[in-house]
């Protein structure tokens, strides 16, 4: 049987060190991310320390990476209603930390959509007023008040 | 900037495919109707400014702060089974 010889692609980040990329692992965003449309090409990837976030790292310049959380994980009841094909597409939202307090927040206004075979990305804007750019990542759970 | 006149119901063309129409005006307020490619994202100004800040924030987050947090943090995964193909998105890599 042949083996398809996949291309690798070494980037060096900025908190991870330098990874080795296939290729065919890379999504292409044709509008960027907001703010950042002249970055089109990103990786996401997991790393252990920071677990269950992702990170979106750009391969035109790897020392930019976006930290990313799975948003059903912010809100279980998340819905970003037809903009999200869930059979086709994953989707996560951008973390940001809090300036006064110390903690997690989650943009769920404007979340990236990653098409899984078409390895196409975009940031989509909800024109619902439910979900706020910066909602608080809190576990609400017995055991905390 | 080019400024144009037009009345409640007058369409302003941009390029062949962008087209606004003005649908009312009532006590300073513009309502105004667009037709675009999908291709073409249009937002409200003050929305794409607060995205895009946020997006730099996040892109300039403090590491060490961040892990901090999340060790203090304890994120539920009750949810994460709704985003079926996370794991197809992720590329896990070996650090060199």
């Amino acid at each position: 049987m042949e083996k398809q010889e996949v291309s690798k692609l070494k980037i060096k980040t900025l908190h991870f060190g330098e990874i080795e990329i296939e290729n065919d692992k890379i999504f292409h965003f044709p509008d960027g991310l907001l703010g950042f449309e002249n970055f089109n090409n990103y990786v996401l990837i997991n790393h252990e320390e920071t677990a269950p976030l992702r990170w979106l790292i750009s391969i035109d310049d790897p020392t930019i990476g976006f930290p990313l959380i799975n948003p059903w994980m912010v809100d279980i009841k998340y819905n970003p209603g037809k903009s999200i094909n869930l059979e086709t597409e994953a989707a996560f939202v951008v973390i940001t930390l809090g300036n006064k307090e110390r903690v997690m927040t989650a943009n769920m206004k404007a979340p990236l959509v990653l098409g899984v075979e078409t390895r196409e990305g975009r940031q989509i804007v909800m024109s619902s007023d439910k979900y706020s750019t910066k909602q608080p990542v809190i576990h609400t759970s017995s055991e905390e008040v | 900037m080019l400024v144009l006149s037009r009345k409640v119901g007058e369409v302003v063309t941009i390029g062949n495919s962008i087209e606004i129409t003005v649908i009312s005006y009532d006590r300073g307020v513009v309502r105004l109707g667009i037709n675009a490619p999908k291709s073409i994202a249009v937002h409200r100004k003050e929305i794409y400014d607060k995205i895009a800040e946020t997006n730099k924030e996040s892109s300039n987050v403090e590491f060490d702060m961040l892990k901090d947090l999340l060790k203090n943090t304890a994120i539920s995964s009750l949810g994460s089974d709704k985003n079926k193909l996370e794991h197809l998105a992720i590329h896990n890599t070996k650090k060199d």
